[in-house]
């Protein structure tokens, strides 16, 4: 058990030698000699104060006792802790203390001191002289006035202490210094001084002179009595002024001038054009109204006769209103320009045919689409379109842009092909004339070269068509009894029955005729009928083909390219047409296709971009024909045709893309081995998957002379020479065929290996009995590409490296470790998400403050309360002290008076 | 056996008062069913057979026509169960059982209704052959209820039943050429599947016939039977379903899974020896793992058949494999120069063979172990790759993600997607240049043919294939190695046909692209001076 607390308190004074032993009286008349007592005394105090605190217990808080060591030094509220013990009883008195000194005075000021402050600058500062005091008061009076003029604002400057009129002074101060100007700017301002709004100018210019001379004037007589550090302030001052002033002035003159100048070129420039035209230049569609109505008011001043006057303007106004809007007409390009814009479109389109090539995402295709087509049309307005685009271009906006750029070149398309193909037409049919054939390149140099019809040519629609009755006027169909008006077919039905009565010759005509007819800009449902029409062309040209009369290819062409200037209107219904065909190809007659799958097949090649990573139409293609060329064991000399067509389709294809095709290298392996002539010897047959192909059709005799092979060769029906001939036609073909792949693939890195087996199988054909049945020109081609084969085979393996197709930045590896957290605080919250975190930490910091707040809040008001009671029973014992006061007093008087008059009384008793 | 005599006795008698009145209403109901009902006219005669012996006569009528056949052929059938209900009620009554006495009168009529028997069996055996499919499975149905009568009934011996009997004759019709498929299918549907006793003496038929040497149809008609057995016997206690009531001995061979399984071995053993077609051949070893293989009490018997096949090349050689393999994993098989013949399988043809599926399943398995030495890993991938060059997209796209599992799972691999040249040739100074390949395609031995040493540049090359899936199939190489392995089942099923399909079957949701240039000709040269180049097509093609 501790000792009591009045124990401790006496064994504590003793050991601090407050109590002691009593001093003997000589003792402590010593120490009070050597000032020994005083230090004692103060030492004694300071040992006092030391107990008192030690046994108040209100007086030091120690922090709670920590249940186990941290590393922190931060507490469990996530604040610093101050030591380890806190001074409440301190810390109150400080709050206390700053309360009093803030809090309380304004208290007692309430409603008793004004709140009026004395800002004055340097007035609180008690190291300025007045002098300096008034200067700086004046140069931050100053400073104000010249900072808050804007830009243009000529005469902010330092009107505030002078009244103008007009600009004009109104306090008369030497009205010669005008003059004092010099004498370039005089020569403009006269102009200037017109319009009475530069009036000011000079007025201000003089100003400021005047000032300066002042300045100046006063600077000699009394330099020795101004401070010297005034006077250059405020020179400096001024003059920035001043040249800030001239510089203004110089701008707006210069700007001026320009704009003059400027308007000046803006009248010469229409003769400029015409002259570079080298036309006279036509009246401008609609008159300048100051051009032309300056002579009629002239006219009307001069007292022409009222009535004409009014019946010309009476006309005029209604020409007015009759009269379109103007619209802005496209710049005409000088050549150079039209070609340089036509070349930037090309390579622009050249650019995205490579994206797709390589399989790029197309997010950007979009914009570069509308970018593209913005130079197929007029210049601005498309420009604009695509600004907006550019801020919220959906699915919508893509459209629209591609309709707008794809109707004008529709519209050209059939101007030009009502020529161009009507031309090709007579071509065929008759002899060809020069004429119209120069003419049909021309208009189709046009079609790519100018680029597409700008608006200038949209708007000559009347003329495209009269053009159009020329050009149907001139071939007017084999029997030169065509109609000029055909139902749109909607339907194959519908196209045998329109042609039913026609030539096949003609088709081209009444197709063009058709697309006029139904041009979408003539009805809006046209535009549907039209994509049907589109369709149903498609089914027609394979249709066509499979006819047993073969049709002329010149028509095949012509459709084909009328196909392909609808596809770009109808894109999908063509590409879903096109698609249709191959299902049917592929699924019902996938190794023997006929004359109509091929002709579509090669519609394909020229109407859709093949070189595409993907393309909704051309994959399926490729897949059709190589599944053909995979899986069809040839029989027959047609199959092998088929093939070898398949082959050259397959290669026109990838002409630009150069993908590898594995089944066109096994099926020409597997053609040559089967017609090579004589026996071949048995050789390895590498890797390729060989197919004993039937010994009819081995070339046997020797040769005939050598021909092109024919597009109806893939038609059975040839008697056995036909046969012969046909062999060695193949073979001339596959030796070309050969050639182009080594063309297409001689860079590709397993090249050697994928032609090893071509090679030894061309010099077996270049060797022994085979090689003397062959022709001298079939010999010579294989010759050389055997030549050429063996070179690019040597040339690919000296060239050929190691793959090294993993030098990827190694990848870092995964870990599962959590990220471990250097002083880890269990109250804070590891977000990782940051902006979360910083949120949360606001929160936080906005409770805390919150809190704090509301606490000083409430020791304020406590204050106040305390303070007011405080003040309040002051008040009320002032007053009682007060009131006792007169009380007494009263009580003082009235006990004198009374004695005074007991006194009296018993005066007057007693002189009774 | 005078009791079984006597005591048809009275049943004969009861038959007899029931003839009279069947007579009686025969002569009521006679007149008019006479012509058009045959069915009618049938029964009759079954009803008089059965009342009367006098009337066994008219059993000839009704096998005459069974005989006749043609015309009358519903009364044809009509009869056909007509009898066979006769029959069996003879049986049961024990009509047909051989009295004592040889010399008796029952015996010649006993004597005589066996002929008939004898008679009708064979008229159902013609009728086996019947065109009708309907005819046939009831003549089959009537056969194999009359074997069963007479083995219940007439006291046979197992041998004589299965033997000897009808059972035999019947089997032999069965596997006779130009028997009709479905019977045999429904044969063994109805008998053979359900039956144990059946399929065990099925089996010994089969083993018995095999023995000798058969003509061409009737080994794939044997075989058609054969491999058309799909129950596999696992259990000694599923033996419980006997055609012809359990055997009386309780250890009968019936009753043991060895038995059973020998026999079956016994038959395909026996039938294996035969020369087998290709085709028959393929469709053996297409059943080899599930239906044949784990019948044989020792399928090291089977090895032969197997390597011999394996040694034929092509395709079958592909279908032995899943045999051996099926020896390999289960029997535990040791298959010298396993790989070397599994290198060998690698030819042209494989990617472009119907089984490339099935191949590269058990390729993938042979392979799966990471113990294999790498440089026969390489080798395996290195011919793979360099058959790509000539595959079909299909097979493409299988190949490649097998590679990559492959070099996955054996990382001393992946040299042959990225070597150092520089630090080669530090290594190799001495070594000329190289030039070319340094992998032998001809080579046999996968262990000799320096394919580690080489790179696939075929790979590479198809990173760069018309078809743009398989174009991107071919990049995973070339990429970081990130994925653990890829399912190869997901690429295996594929063909033109599918992968057109699928192209096909997508909707447009894109307009297509068009070419921007309409090109002045298409099937027309170009004139001379216009500076376009003419396609290839029109280069090489003449069009009028």
């Amino acid at each position: 058990m501790p000792p009591s607390q009045l124990k401790r308190l006496k064994t504590s004074l003793r050991q601090q030698g407050v109590v002691g032993p009593q001093k003997s009286k000589k003792q402590r008349k010593q120490a009070s000699k050597n000032g020994a007592l005083k230090e004692s005394r103060i030492q004694r105090n300071a040992a006092l104060q030391g107990i008192r605190e030690q046994f108040n217990p209100f007086e030091v808080k120690a922090a709670s006792k920590a249940k186990y060591e941290i590393a922190s030094n931060k507490t469990m509220g996530g604040r610093v802790a101050k030591g380890a013990i806190s001074r409440p009883g301190v810390t109150k008195g400080l709050g206390e203390e700053n309360r009093r000194k803030t809090l309380l005075v304004e208290m007692q000021r309430r409603k008793k001191v004004g709140g009026i402050l004395d800002r004055r600058f340097g007035e609180n500062d008690p190291t300025m002289t007045p002098e300096e005091k008034a200067l700086e008061r004046f140069v931050k009076e100053k400073q104000r006035g010249s900072k808050k003029g804007s830009l243009f604002d000529l005469e902010d400057a330092d009107e505030d202490d002078e009244l103008t009129h007009f600009g004009q002074s109104l306090s008369f101060d030497r009205p010669d210094k005008v003059d004092d100007f010099n004498e370039a700017d005089l020569g403009r301002s006269d102009e200037d001084r017109a319009d009475g709004f530069l009036e000011g100018r000079p007025q201000k210019r003089r100003r400021l002179s005047d000032t300066d001379a002042t300045s100046e004037a006063s600077l000699d007589e009394g330099a020795n009595i101004r401070p010297e550090i005034r006077k250059s302030k405020k020179e400096v001052m001024e003059e920035v002024i001043a040249k800030s002033k001239l510089r203004k002035y110089e701008r707006q003159q210069a700007k001026e001038d320009d704009d003059d100048l400027r308007a000046e070129l803006d009248n010469g420039l229409p003769d400029l054009y015409a002259l570079m035209r080298g036309t006279p230049r036509q009246a401008p569609p609609s008159p300048a109204p100051n051009a032309s109505m300056n002579p009629d008011r002239l006219a009307l001043l001069n007292g022409k006769e009222r009535s004409q006057t009014d019946k010309e303007y009476d006309e005029r106004l209604r020409q007015m209103a009759m009269d379109q809007r103007a619209k802005p007409t496209t710049r005409t390009l000088p050549e150079e320009e039209k070609l340089q814009q036509e070349a930037t479109r090309l390579k622009e389109l050249e650019e995205q045919r490579l994206r797709r090539m390589r399989g790029e995402p197309e997010e950007s295709d979009s914009e570069a689409k509308e970018k593209v087509q913005g130079l197929n049309g007029d210049e601005d307005p498309e420009r604009d379109e695509e600004d907006n685009f550019g801020l919220g271009s959906g699915l919508a906006g893509e459209r629209q842009s591609r309709e707008l750029g794809v109707e004008d070149e529709d519209e050209f398309v059939i101007e030009d092909n009502l020529i161009a193909s009507g031309s090709e037409l007579e071509m065929s049919d008759a002899d060809e004339s020069d004429e119209a054939d120069d003419e049909s390149s021309d208009d189709d140099d046009q079609e790519f070269v100018q680029g597409l019809l700008s608006k200038e040519d949209a708007g000559r629609e009347g003329l495209s068509f009269s053009k159009d009755e020329t050009g149907v006027a001139r071939a007017n169909g084999a029997t030169g009894d065509l109609a000029y008006t055909y139902r749109c077919p909607e339907t194959h039905d519908d196209v045998l029955e329109v042609t039913k009565a026609i030539a096949i010759e003609d088709l081209p005509t009444v197709v063009q005729r058709i697309r006029a007819l139904y041009h979408p800009k003539l009805s809006s449902d046209n535009k549907a009928k039209l994509g049907k029409f589109a369709t149903v062309l498609v089914d027609h040209i394979s249709y066509l083909a499979n006819q047993p009369e073969h049709p002329s290819f010149a028509v095949l062409e012509a459709l084909i390219r009328h196909i392909h200037s609808l596809a770009k209107t109808f894109p999908e219904e063509i590409g879903c047409a096109f698609r249709s065909h191959l299902k049917v190809f592929h699924e019902e007659r996938s190794t023997a296709p006929t004359p109509g799958d091929l002709i579509i097949l090669t519609a394909i090649a020229s109407i859709f971009p093949t070189s595409d990573h993907f393309h909704q139409v051309v994959t399926p293609a490729m897949l059709c024909m190589t599944r053909y060329l995979g899986q069809k064991i040839p029989q027959t000399l047609c199959d092998l045709a088929t093939g070898t067509y398949f082959i050259t389709l397959c290669l026109q294809y990838q002409r630009l893309s150069k993908r590898y095709i594995p089944e066109v290298v096994n099926h020409v392996l597997n053609t040559l081995w089967a017609l090579s002539p004589g026996r071949t010897k048995q050789t390895r047959t590498g890797s390729f998957p060989h197919h004993g192909l039937p010994e009819s059709l081995r070339l046997s005799s020797a040769s005939p002379e050598s021909r092109q092979l024919d597009f109806w060769d893939v038609i059975p029906g040839q008697d056995d020479d036909a046969n012969e001939s046909l062999k060695i036609a193949l073979i001339d073909t596959h030796i070309a065929l050969v050639d182009k792949m080594i063309d297409l693939w001689a860079d590709k890195s397993a090249f050697c290996e994928a032609f090893a087996t071509i090679y030894i199988k061309l010099q077996q054909l270049g060797q022994g009995s085979a090689f003397g049945s062959l022709n001298t020109t079939t010999r010579k081609s294989l010759h050389e590409t055997s030549e050429k084969l063996n070179q690019h085979l040597q040339r690919s393996m000296a060239v050929r490296a190691p793959l090294r197709l993993h030098n990827h930045r190694p990848l870092a590896i995964k870990t599962s470790i959590p990220k471990f957290e250097e002083s880890y605080n269990p109250d804070k919250h590891y977000d990782p998400d940051r902006d979360r975190a910083e949120l949360s930490k606001l929160k936080a910091e906005h409770k805390r403050e919150q809190k704090g707040a509301l606490k000083e809040l409430r020791k304020d008001a406590n204050f106040i309360a305390r303070e007011s009671l405080r003040e309040k029973k002051e008040r009320d014992s002032a007053y009682e002290k007060k009131y006792k006061r007169l009380v007494a007093e009263i009580q003082g008087e009235e006990g004198r008076e009374a004695k005074n008059y007991e006194r009296e009384k018993r005066m007057r008793k007693g002189r009774k | 056996m005078p009791g079984i005599v006597s005591g048809l006795e009275p049943g004969k008698k009861r038959k007899r008062k029931d003839e009279v009145s069947g007579n009686s209403k025969k002569s009521r109901t006679a007149p008019k069913a006479r012509e058009p009902d045959p069915q009618e006219e049938v029964l009759g005669l079954e009803q008089k057979i059965l009342g009367s012996r006098t009337n066994y006569n008219s059993i000839h009528t009704l096998l005459d026509h069974i005989r006749v056949g043609g015309s009358a052929e519903e009364k044809a059938m009509l009869a056909a169960v007509a009898l066979c209900r006769v029959f069996c009620r003879l049986m049961a009554a024990g009509n047909l059982n051989k009295p004592q006495d040889k010399a008796s009168n029952e015996a010649t009529i006993v004597q005589w209704l066996r002929e008939r028997l004898q008679d009708y069996e064979n008229g159902l055996l013609k009728l086996l052959k019947d065109e009708d499919a309907g005819r046939r499975s009831t003549a089959l149905t009537l056969l194999m209820r009359l074997v069963k009568e007479e083995a219940t009934h007439l006291n046979k011996s197992e041998e004589a039943i299965w033997r000897d009997g009808l059972f035999e004759k019947l089997f032999r019709t069965l596997v006779e050429d130009g028997m009709a498929a479905d019977t045999r299918a429904e044969f063994v549907e109805k008998y053979v599947e359900e039956y144990d006793d059946v399929r065990y003496y099925t089996f010994a038929r089969l083993a018995d016939m095999s023995s000798k040497d058969l003509p061409e149809p009737v080994v794939q008609n044997t075989l058609s039977i054969l491999s058309a057995v799909e129950t596999i016997l696992e259990q000694q206690d599923e033996l419980e379903d006997f055609y012809i009531g359990p055997p009386s001995k309780a250890k009968h061979d019936l009753y043991s899974l060895t038995a059973h399984k020998k026999q079956a071995q016994k038959a395909w053993m026996a039938f294996l020896r035969h020369t087998l077609t290709k085709a028959q051949r393929k469709s053996i070893l297409n059943l080899m793992s599930h239906r044949i293989a784990p019948w044989f009490l020792k399928p090291e018997l089977l090895l032969d058949f197997l390597t011999d096949s394996f040694n034929i090349g092509g395709s079958t050689s592909l279908m032995a494999l899943s045999g051996l393999f099926y020896l390999i994993q289960h029997k535990n098989l040791d298959y010298p120069q396993f790989y070397q013949k599994l290198y060998s399988l690698l030819d042209a043809q494989i990617l472009h063979s119907k089984h490339r599926s099935r191949f590269f399943r058990l390729l993938d398995t042979f392979l799966a172990s990471t113990h294999l030495p790498a440089a026969l890993v390489a080798s395996f991938i290195k011919r793979l790759s360099r058959l790509t060059l000539h595959a079909p997209p299909s097979g493409i796209v299988v190949v490649v993600p097998w590679i990559y599992n492959l070099l996955k799972n054996h990382p001393s691999c992946t040299f042959m997607i990225h070597r150092n040249s520089e630090l080669d040739k530090d290594e190799d100074q001495g070594r000329p240049e190289r030039h070319g390949d340094p992998f032998r395609i001809w080579e046999s031995d996968p262990m000799e043919t320096h394919a580690i040493e080489s790179s696939l540049w075929e790979i590479h090359m198809l990173q760069t294939h018309y078809h743009p899936s398989v174009a991107t199939i071919a990049k995973i190489i070339s990429e970081q190695f990130t994925k653990q392995a890829y399912k190869l089942e997901d690429f295996l099923d594929h063909s033109y046909g599918t992968m057109l399909d699928a192209e096909l079957e997508k909707d447009i949701k894109k307009a297509p692209e068009i070419e921007y240039e309409i090109p002045k000709k298409i099937f027309m040269k170009h004139e001379v001076g216009s500076g376009k180049e003419d396609g290839l097509v029109v280069k090489l093609w003449s069009f009028s």
